[in-house]
């Protein structure tokens, strides 16, 4: 990976784009996630059990979904970034075999009690347009040119 | 519009219920739950790059508090869930998530002992376009340190459909 740097708050410019994050939506991917987070649901793992609800396949936890984000987030923002705040309204369901594309623009800059704060308005959908998010928003902290 | 919304349910408005973990959260955890997310931000592994942030060392990815489980003798049930559960009256336990809003107050690290505090903050019906009359529940998770510190506030929407 390319050396992770501090972005600098007077650098961001409002308008400005994240860089895009896809993401492959793979049985071990939740596997991964459920181990990690110790959500043994059957919801995220067997096909068989999510077929009897009568969904195509396993899915993914709606605060993977945030975590991705942050993920988007923490890179985007370097080395001294830190997210303060993340909302979204959930809109559609992740299932494996899904690709997701996350995408985010700065909407504002500020500098709340001290904390320079670039916000974020975020998507993330499937690759056929599936809305999977709404009213996606973000306050990420940026470390300041010394 | 029939209501849901029983003297018993709302009763639950305003309960709460805190676990502390047994242990430190560990930077083995922080480091799984980047790796789940396919993240290879060095902030959360590489304790050498970490020290020269602003941040002093190494950090866990902003959201991982809110999806610790600080219960550990409960067997899974029978659909494997772990963790966490209000056993609320509600007419039907099909539920989907109606979103998540997270502050976060410090980042968390490998040597803090976490306590969280779940809480019902609202139960109310709405009718809505998509699925009829359904039935919010909001709730809020405060985690904290072993220090006292506020770490992080998770409040979340599920919606039930009866």
């Amino acid at each position: 990976m390319t050396a992770l740097r501090p972005r600098w708050f007077e650098d961001v410019m409002v308008g400005e784009a994240l860089p895009p994050l896809e993401f492959d939506v793979t049985l071990t991917s939740l596997v991964m996630y459920a181990g990690a987070t110790w959500d043994f649901h059957r919801y995220h793992y067997d096909p068989e059990f999510v077929a009897k609800l009568g969904m195509p396949a396993p899915f993914m936890d709606g605060q993977m979904v945030g975590a991705l984000m942050a993920r988007q987030l923490m890179q985007w923002g370097g080395a001294d970034a830190f997210v303060r705040k993340l909302n979204y309204r959930q809109r559609g369901t992740v299932y494996v075999g899904d690709r997701i594309v996350l995408c985010g623009t700065v909407s504002d800059k500020s500098v709340d009690e001290g904390r320079a704060l670039a916000c974020c308005a975020l998507t993330v959908t499937k690759t056929d347009g599936t809305e999977i998010v709404r009213d996606a928003n973000a306050a990420v902290e940026l470390g300041r040119r010394p | 519009m029939s209501t849901h919304i029983t003297d018993e349910l709302k009763s639950w408005i305003g309960r709460e219920a805190t676990y502390t973990a047994p242990e430190e959260l560990g930077r083995a955890s922080i480091r799984y739950f980047a790796m789940a997310l396919g993240d290879d931000n060095p902030l959360f592994y590489d304790a050498s790059f970490a020290r020269d942030t602003r941040h002093g060392g190494v950090i866990a990815p902003p959201t991982l508090v809110c999806e610790t489980n600080q219960i550990f003798q409960n067997p899974p049930d029978g659909n494997g869930y772990i963790g966490h559960n209000w056993p609320l009256p509600l007419p039907s336990s099909r539920f989907i998530r109606g979103g998540n809003e997270y502050e976060f107050h410090q980042p968390v690290r490998g040597d803090d002992l976490i306590t969280v505090t779940w809480r019902i903050v609202d139960i109310f019906e709405r009718e809505t376009s998509r699925a009829g009359v359904v039935i919010f529940v909001l709730s809020e998770a405060r985690y904290t340190n072993q220090h006292g510190d506020l770490l992080a506030v998770n409040r979340e929407t599920n919606i039930h459909q009866p």
